[in-house]
């Protein structure tokens, strides 16, 4: 145990190290440089504006937040019973499969000014967007997880007189959690590529609006600081995914203690 | 063996898949109460069998009774085991054995005494709360076996449940089957490859052919009971596991 924990103090004080030693390059190099702020501001500065504008920033960053998290948990919502579908329904699978993954090659942000011109400049195009990047992960794990099952064991709990439901609820689903927590890590990112894109190309709040008005003034500080708020807020929701994995899914591989 | 009261009948089995036939007008009778073992040459169709009688599988020709009754579908009163264990991952010993009575929607608060006693009569106990990857192949077995006698089923269809297992533990495994088999006395149909394995096992083993797989001989097996390291060695072990060996090796030269 305090072996663990010796080499899990190492491991934390390796990155620290690592991280500190190219912030310092960076803070030194560039002012040896005379990197002018507007091109690439030193962290300290960012660091100063990150803090001046934390209050912004977090306004911001709940009105990103907020979208990301809804159209994510519609890809749930609609990924998994459409994955279900699949399974079930065996002719559907010839459907629609080819049809998610044809939809899939369309670049979901080219089309998202048409968003706008569909459904205007409030939070749904933005939403949609979300959705629809966080779609396909969470549909094609849900498929794997759902219907990678051992054929012994779906035989064993026939034999046992398990109903569908038993079997979907005690055997299916248990086995797809640890594929559908692998997509939510992947499905997040993209459904925050969805939210920021959308307040790219319209709306007046946001990350993206923030990082684009930035921009517009020359104040790339700004511009950094938002990236900042956005790389915390995203470490902090694949933390929290994490720590639901290690507490609910402690029997996966790739969780066992050695 | 032939009595009117068949625990299960199978009568002119035909299996026939798109890479040829796989069993070929197979007939016997399993009584109530007696273990049974096929015994046959590697893809003789040993397996197909199990499944058709468990109604898994629908044959191409000939019918399976089960006390009577044509089986069609799968039935909810067989326990099996396979080669491999299929415990679920997520689940620890004590609730892996109980699953069975989950299945057939039964609270497992009226089933948890009869699983503990069944881990402990498989020598499991201290691990009950342990998960599939920190027990053994051969622990991981009993808990399979433990899973399939947990409702009592009236029929125990075992798929060479020790193949995967090392000699050594596989013998153990015998012993212990049959240890674990004589408190309930289940009717058995076992599936395996090892001639001694049927023959420390079984009241009646049936050899099968080569592939398509037919009826080679059926040889009673009158060793007393319990049976154990000893009998191994006695004269009418070495004679019946000669009479098994006899008839799967007469199929080399034919």
């Amino acid at each position: 145990m305090t072996a663990k924990r010796a080499e899990r103090v190492r491991r934390v004080t390796e990155t620290t190290f690592g991280f500190a030693v190219i912030i310092l390059i960076w803070q030194y190099g560039a002012r040896l440089a005379g990197m002018p702020e507007y091109i690439l501001p030193l962290p300290s500065v960012i660091v100063v504006r990150f803090w001046q504008t934390l209050a912004i920033q977090l306004h911001h960053l709940s009105v990103t937040a907020t979208t990301t998290v809804i159209g994510l948990a519609l890809s749930l919502l609609v990924g998994i019973p459409l994955a279900l579908s699949v399974i079930y329904i065996r002719p559907l699978k010839a459907i629609v499969l080819p049809a998610l993954a044809a939809f899939n090659s369309i670049p979901k942000i080219a089309i998202a000014p048409l968003f706008v011109i569909w459904f205007g400049l409030g939070s749904e195009p933005k939403v949609l967007l979300a959705f629809l990047l966080g779609l396909f992960p969470v549909f094609v794990n849900s498929v794997t997880g759902l219907g990678e099952i051992e054929p012994d064991i779906l035989d064993l709990a026939k034999l046992a007189g398990g109903t569908g439901l038993r079997i979907f609820m005690k055997v299916r689903l248990m086995n797809a959690l640890p594929y559908i927590t692998d997509a939510v890590k992947v499905a997040f990112p993209l459904a925050l590529v969805g939210s920021i894109v959308g307040e790219f190309i319209g709306g007046n709040s946001g990350v993206g609006y923030l990082i684009l008005s930035g921009q517009f003034n020359l104040d790339t500080p700004l511009v950094f600081a938002c990236l900042l708020s956005i790389t915390l807020f995203t470490t902090l929701a694949i933390g929290a995914v994490a720590v639901l994995e290690r507490i609910f899914l402690r029997w996966r591989p790739s969780m066992r203690k050695r | 063996m032939t009595t009117n009261t068949a625990a299960v009948k199978v009568d002119g089995l035909s299996k026939a898949f798109e890479t040829g036939a796989a069993v070929e007008g197979l007939s016997f009778e399993v009584a109530e109460n007696e273990f049974v073992t096929l015994v046959g040459p590697s893809g003789c169709g040993k397996s197909t069998t199990l499944r058709i009688v468990a109604g898994l599988v629908s044959p191409t020709g000939g019918k399976v009774y089960l006390r009577g009754q044509e089986v069609q579908a799968p039935i909810a009163d067989v326990g099996m085991v396979f080669q491999s264990p299929v415990l679920l991952p997520w689940r620890n010993t004590l609730s892996n054995v109980l699953f069975t009575a989950e299945m057939r929607g039964w609270g497992p608060s009226e089933y948890r005494q009869r699983a503990l006693d069944l881990i402990t009569l498989a020598g499991l106990d201290g691990f009950e709360k342990s998960y599939p990857h920190e027990l053994s192949g051969g622990m991981q077995q009993r808990v399979a076996i433990c899973r399939a006698l947990l409702l009592n089923p009236s029929l125990l269809l075992m798929d060479e449940p020790f193949g995967a297992l090392d000699i050594l533990t596989r013998e153990k495994m015998g012993f212990e089957l049959q240890r674990i088999w004589s408190a309930s006395r289940n009717t058995v149909i076992f599936v395996t490859h090892s001639i001694t394995e049927a023959v420390l096992l079984s009241d009646t083993i049936i050899v099968m052919t080569a592939r398509p797989g037919k009826l080679k001989a059926v040889i009673l097996v009158d060793l007393p009971r319990p049976r154990d390291t000893k009998t191994l060695s006695h004269p009418r072990f070495v004679e019946l596991a000669a009479a098994v060996r006899d008839n799967i090796e007469a199929q080399w030269v034919e």
